[in-house]
């Protein structure tokens, strides 16, 4: 276990506690990304390019779009739910 | 109480997984049957330097097949949930400084993609990581320019047609395949060139050329059908 890998592991227990903790789900997006970047360079340590670049792209790349995408989505629902019982 | 049960489980549950793989020694995960075989046998049999692509594309191209299946169901399943007939008014996207910035970048975002997808049987990568780089550009010009952007440049008719294309292309291959050497997805050895070099590895370059246009096409379809009307409040 090398000097980096020793300071990149526990750093990766961290953000995934803290992606679970995290009451507002933009910041618990953003904090998956970073777990995702983290994972891929412990990939690159552990000499899986290929996994590494899998990580990189879809993890804190595509699944990060799609998830805001979601949550922008629910909360226009959720203004529109609103409005309609004030109404 | 239910959390001091819930933590009891899990602990138990991660020392029996780490007992487990730490068990296995490492003599049988390198030296003996398939594994071996691949590491020995792969430039030989395929012409290919990257191994994992080798095993995913030649060795294992069924397997891939089935895979490309599931993102064909997955795209189909999400387009008949999300998408309807509506016009997309997006919003006009953000900045200039911001629109000019990627006006810059994304055509290497393009260059990049298209290099990872044709040097997948050298270097790291493949198909499927390329082809998740072409889906990005779509989410580029989705945030960045607004989606009635991408509407009008890359209407989801192409991105249809692009998917249908990788498709076909990797069961072409097959059955080619089929044609040459006699079974499904077959290498054939008349297009296997020298090993290191661009066009060798015989049937591993079309087939993640297949496998790059249909994954980035498909995931581009998902991400347009989420945005489509989620950026129309604004």
């Amino acid at each position: 276990m090398t000097l980096l890998e020793a300071f990149l592991l526990p750093l990766l227990l961290v953000i995934a506690i803290l992606v679970v903790a995290f009451r507002d789900l933009l910041s618990s997006v953003i904090t998956l990304s970073v777990f995702s970047t983290v994972l891929a360079i412990i990939y690159i340590i552990h000499q899986a390019p290929d996994v590494a670049l899998a990580e990189v792209v879809i993890g804190s790349g595509l699944m990060t779009a799609v998830y805001i995408a979601v949550i922008s989505k629910i909360r226009t629902y959720r203004q529109t739910h609103k409005r309609g019982e004030k109404e | 109480m239910k959390v001091f049960l819930t933590a009891i489980i899990l602990a138990f549950t991660g020392g029996a997984l780490f007992v487990n793989l730490g068990s296995i020694p490492d003599s049988f995960l390198l030296s003996h049957t398939a594994s071996r075989f691949y590491r020995e046998a792969v430039v030989t049999e395929t012409g290919a330097l990257n191994t994992v692509s080798a095993i995913l594309y030649d060795f294992r191209a069924f397997d891939s097949l089935g895979e490309s299946t599931v993102i064909f169901a997955t795209v189909s399943g999400i387009v008949l949930l999300l998408s309807r007939k509506t016009l997309p008014v997006s919003s006009a996207g953000l900045s200039l400084i911001v629109k000019r910035t990627f006006g810059i970048l994304t055509p290497f975002v393009f260059l990049l993609s298209v290099y990872i997808i044709l040097h997948g049987h050298l270097s790291p990568g493949g198909g499927f990581q390329g082809g998740v780089l072409l889906a990005v550009i779509t989410i580029i010009f989705c945030i960045i320019y607004g989606s009635s952007f991408d509407l009008s440049r890359y209407p989801p008719q192409r991105k249809t047609l692009i998917e249908t294309t990788g498709a076909l292309l990797f069961l072409g291959v097959g059955i080619i395949g089929i044609a040459l050497t006699g079974s499904f997805l077959g290498n054939p050895s008349a297009w296997r060139g020298v090993p290191g070099t661009l066009p060798s590895a015989g049937s591993i370059v079309p087939i993640n050329l297949g496998v790059g246009l249909k994954v980035g096409a498909g995931l581009a379809i998902i991400f347009y059908s989420m945005i489509q009307k989620t950026l129309k409040r604004q």
